[in-house]
């Protein structure tokens, strides 16, 4: 099936990630350190799936900001839809790994030839 | 008007009206002031910044309200209040000056002109700070009055603007503005705009180092509308990051991944089509 994103290793690391807990809003280091990507690789990632409404991200409250004497944070988080594609996308992944490893395990092309 | 005023406004008798807050001041302030005059004002304002909104996302015409009510709080004449309600229209909407002067008089019409003049002054470039103080200790007080409050505003609601500009805005506050509001014995005024302008300094301080400006550099690979958002957004990062050592290392990194960023934003949709 094709998904509206590229399913990169960077785009797996950060769906696993924010799918841990898909309802808390982060920030772009919080995600940096949870997916183990580098700056530079993460913030693409999420503005390509910003692009196309896996995930959406607004400032922080200002009043908080000011409060403890910071600049305001953006926060992410997945829509509903795009945690929804986003669990499928990534089970179809395992699901062929997991296809493809077995199939290399098995002596004999048994499990295809018996789906049939 | 982030709860500063002093006067605490009442609730509007029957349904919400904005001018509600602007009319208790009053009452305290200048029982006798034209509160019709002031009225048709705002409405004049409100029209002509209709559509248009503050960066905190606020109606435009929220900001002209609270320069008026600021001055309304030191006792302002009716003319100065009209200014300060009409002072955004004749630079940012089609509202001309022969209207206005045609509408609120010959006097509002020159004190709007006053506070634009100004701006230039503070905006040409090559412009020097005793250049800019010459101009200002030249010009009229009640001029000089709706631009601090005018100013004032603008560092109340200055988180919502990029870090750099911030810094500036702050920067200029102290420099200019608050001086000016000691010279014209606006006491109160000069203590909130020095306040709001340390902590503002201080929150920002990243914006001013070495991994802030390499950050605020390359954000110009990005295409403009997108510029103040990642700025903003990668200045609070470095905030975060307790040691220089993280810091810098977040930049250099951030920085290596700018000009995919850059294709991202350009081609928010294309990302099933791109190699790697």
């Amino acid at each position: 099936m094709k998904y509206a994103v590229k399913m990169t290793g960077p785009v797996q690391q950060v769906l696993r990630a924010m799918l841990e807990d898909a309802a808390v809003p982060r920030y772009g280091l919080q995600i940096s350190k949870q997916a183990d990507l580098e700056p530079g690789t993460l913030y693409p990632v999420m503005a390509r799936l910003e692009g196309v409404g896996w995930v959406e991200s607004s400032w922080e409250n200002a009043d908080l900001s000011i409060k403890d004497g910071r600049p305001r944070r953006r926060y992410y988080q997945l829509t509903k839809d795009g945690a929804e594609q986003a669990r499928l996308a990534l089970a179809e992944i395992s699901g062929r790994r997991e296809k493809r490893r077995s199939s290399l395990s098995a002596a004999q092309p048994g499990p295809l030839g018996a789906s049939l | 008007m982030n709860g500063r005023t002093q006067i605490q406004p009442r609730p509007a008798a029957g349904q919400d009206d904005a001018l509600a807050g602007l009319r208790e001041v009053l009452r305290v302030t200048r029982p006798g002031a034209d509160v019709e005059l002031i009225r048709r004002a705002y409405d004049v304002a409100a029209s002509w910044h209709q559509g248009q909104t503050r960066r905190s996302g606020d109606p435009y015409i929220t900001h002209p309200l609270a320069v008026a009510t600021i001055l309304a709080e030191l006792g302002a004449d009716d003319q100065m209040l009209c200014a300060a309600m009409l002072h955004d229209t004749i630079e940012d909407t089609p509202y001309t000056l022969a209207a206005l002067s045609g509408q609120f008089g010959a006097e509002v019409a020159a004190l709007v002109v006053g506070t634009i003049a100004l701006d230039q002054v503070k905006g040409g470039r090559g412009r020097n700070l005793s250049q800019v103080l010459a101009a200002v200790r030249s010009a009229d007080t009640r001029v000089l009055a709706i631009k601090v409050a005018d100013r004032l505003h603008n560092m109340r609601t200055v988180e919502f603007t990029p870090p750099a500009k911030q810094l500036r805005k702050s920067r200029e506050s102290l420099d200019i503005f608050a001086p000016v509001a000691s010279q014209l014995s606006m006491d109160t005024i000069v203590a909130e705009l020095e306040t709001l302008a340390y902590a503002t300094m201080k929150r920002n301080r990243h914006a001013r180092s070495v991994s802030g400006r390499l950050l605020i550099a390359v954000t110009a690979l990005l295409p403009v509308a997108t510029r103040t958002r990642w700025c903003e957004e990668w200045l609070g990062e470095l905030h975060t990051l307790a040691a220089r050592r993280d810091r810098a290392s977040f930049a250099v990194h951030t920085m290596l991944g700018i000009p995919r960023l850059a294709y991202t934003v350009r081609n928010p949709a294309r990302g099933r089509r791109r190699a790697g």
